[in-house]
């Protein structure tokens, strides 16, 4: 019989001259690697961190806000004003943080801040009333000494927030504490600047008698029609309610100069309270604060006296 | 109300055979019950503290420090001793600024606004574990667990209850860690003495000040204006403690009204003739004033 070997027919020709159980390992090597870098792909997608925070150019949200201000609320609601002591300071803790968490920062509004406010509703004294512009350690050391005068501060949301900063974003139900907007080179409608005009309007709107204002003498703007004393606080006093204002400049006690009291934004501020019909009066370096002043001081000349 | 405990002198042992004090509305004990909240305030200031006023305490954890000192809680209110406090003091201790200490007797209010929160000068009220406790209150009931919110011991009852056990510790602890010149403000219109030979000051601090660290004492005598001058310096007890800290080999002075507490005295009293400025005050009205 002939040798008759059998040829591959040309149209049947294997791929790249291997045998089948090569193609079957590479096959199932291929397989593999698929399903290995699909595993990875899925891998990352699903460990990559969540959207960041967006980024802002103000400091971020204080460290244990929540704390901060839950301990707040007692301290003041407990020892402070224990009138207060009814205040449910865990309902007024969560209308804070709602007022702001997954909200834009840059959008915020006295709407927001509504709950928190009928919550902390507060009735200051007629006559105690203690407005202040650039006098900020100043006002408060002497409301801290004589204690009868409220500053913002000295109110139960006041003395919550001061010195606190906050905000939220959109994509996230937590605080922002790495950055939050800064009032001048992101928004000016952010959540903290925000609740402030919204309280310092209830606060000139709930003011009644004699409000007093503590200005500063040495500063070349005392009265500063950019300053939340002149937007927001003047313009919410209610006349029928507010019958004066008195004003007590002082002046830095190293450069008392001449009478702050004539001074061209001092005249602009009784121009406006008298077309609301609100009185004006003003006091140079009054003296209850200028002892305060003192204290720094004791040695200089305006501080001598017969003690 | 206090620092509750903290002004009031350590009175001798009153012995247990005394009737059960007979307090407000028949409450078991003669002091203030137990501060609502107590945690949630302990924390925020604690919190506030650690991350307000002194950012260096950013590492202080808050909550291990109500821990350490919420055991006390579970105690016999009249079994309290210094040393339960000894975990909370260990979290909670901090450097106190050289030449920033202020002790003090009898003049609490005015010594916070004197010391400008911690600004100026540093009183045990704005030391970390000064600042937690301050005005606050706290006790487990007599005889079953949980609070006891009506009234807790003084040491009028039993001497070692929660509160002034607290303050006890707290007080050695802030002795101990004072450094440089100390500075300490009696109230010499107070009829019974400016320097309480029994109290706070006598009996836990001033054995506790470290005489190597401590360059000299300085002893402020302030008279309330519009009150007499009850003691001054080198007269009745404040003899007493001018001699016992010479004895202790301490350097020290002592002044009559340190004039800058006396001024912030006249913010207060403006108008007393102790109080008159001279006229480079600067003060009063101008052609604006209308009254």
């Amino acid at each position: 019989m002939a040798d008759h070997r059998f040829r591959p027919v040309s149209g049947e020709k294997p791929c790249c001259d291997i045998s089948k159980k090569a193609q079957i390992c590479l096959c199932v090597v291929f397989g593999l690697l698929v399903v290995v870098i699909i595993a990875v792909v899925v891998g990352i997608v699903m460990s990559r961190p969540p959207p960041q925070h967006q980024e802002w150019k103000g400091a971020g949200t204080t460290a244990h806000f929540y704390e901060i201000i839950l301990g707040r609320c007692y301290t003041y609601t407990q020892i402070v004003r224990p009138e207060l002591g009814h205040k449910d300071c865990q309902k007024i803790g969560k209308a804070f943080t709602n007022a702001f968490l997954s909200k834009d920062p840059c959008s915020s509004t006295e709407q927001d801040y509504q709950p928190l406010m009928e919550l902390t509703n507060q009735t200051v004294p007629c006559d105690k009333t203690l407005l202040w512009s650039k006098t900020n350690e100043l006002v408060h050391e002497y409301a801290w000494v004589q204690q009868e005068l409220f500053t913002l501060e000295n109110t139960l949301l006041g003395y919550m927030a001061d010195g606190l900063r906050w905000c939220g974003d959109p994509g996230s139900p937590e605080m922002n504490y790495q950055s939050c907007p800064d009032r001048r080179t992101d928004c000016s409608n952010n959540s903290v600047s925000v609740f402030w005009n919204a309280v310092s309007k209830r606060f000139a709107e709930d003011a009644c008698g004699v409000v007093h204002v503590l200005l500063n003498g040495s500063v070349h703007n005392t009265f500063d029609e950019r300053s939340t004393f002149a937007r927001v606080e003047v313009f919410n006093l209610h006349p029928e309610k507010v019958h004066t204002l008195q004003a007590w400049v002082m002046q830095d006690i190293r450069n008392i100069s001449s009478d702050s009291c004539s001074d061209a934004s001092i005249k602009n501020l009784k121009l406006i309270l008298s077309k609301r019909n609100i009185t004006f009066t003003c006091e140079n370096n009054y003296r209850p604060i200028r002892f305060l002043q003192c204290v720094k001081y004791p040695e200089h000349s305006s501080c001598r006296s017969k003690i | 109300m206090a620092a509750l405990g903290r002004a009031s002198s350590l009175l001798s042992l009153l012995p247990l055979l005394l009737v059960p004090a007979a307090g407000a509305g028949g409450a078991r004990w003669r002091g203030e019950g137990t501060s609502p909240h107590l945690r949630s305030i302990f924390l925020g200031r604690c919190a506030e503290y650690s991350s307000l006023l002194s950012p260096e305490l950013r590492d202080k954890n808050c909550t291990a420090i109500w821990e350490a000192f919420k055991v006390v809680l579970d105690k016999d209110p009249c079994s309290v001793f210094p040393l339960d406090y000894d975990l909370f003091i260990s979290l909670s201790r901090h450097s106190i600024p050289r030449d920033k200490s202020l002790f003090w007797e009898n003049n609490h209010l005015l010594v916070t606004s004197y010391a400008e929160n911690a600004r100026r000068f540093m009183p045990l009220c704005d030391v970390l574990y000064g600042r937690i406790g301050d005005f606050l209150s706290w006790c487990r009931q007599e005889n079953a667990s949980g609070l006891d919110y009506q009234s807790c011991p003084t040491s009028e009852d039993c001497e070692n209850n929660p509160v002034d056990s607290y303050w006890k510790m707290a007080s050695m602890q802030y002795s101990r860690d004072s450094t440089g010149v100390i500075h300490v403000m009696l109230n010499g219109s107070e009829p019974k003495g400016a320097y309480p030979v029994k109290g706070f000051f006598a009996d836990f601090e001033i054995p506790y000040l470290q005489k190597d660290k401590i360059t000299r004492i300085e002893i402020w005598v302030m008279h309330e204006i519009g009150r007499p001058k009850v003691e001054s310096c080198g007269e009745g007890s404040v003899k007493i403690l001018e001699e016992r800290l010479e004895k202790m080999g301490f350097q020290y002075r002592c002044i009559n009204d340190h004039l800058p507490v006396k001024l912030l005295m006249c913010v207060d009293h403006s108008t007393h003739p102790d109080c008159a400025l001279n006229s480079t005050c600067g003060c009063g009205g101008s052609p604006v004033l209308l009254h």
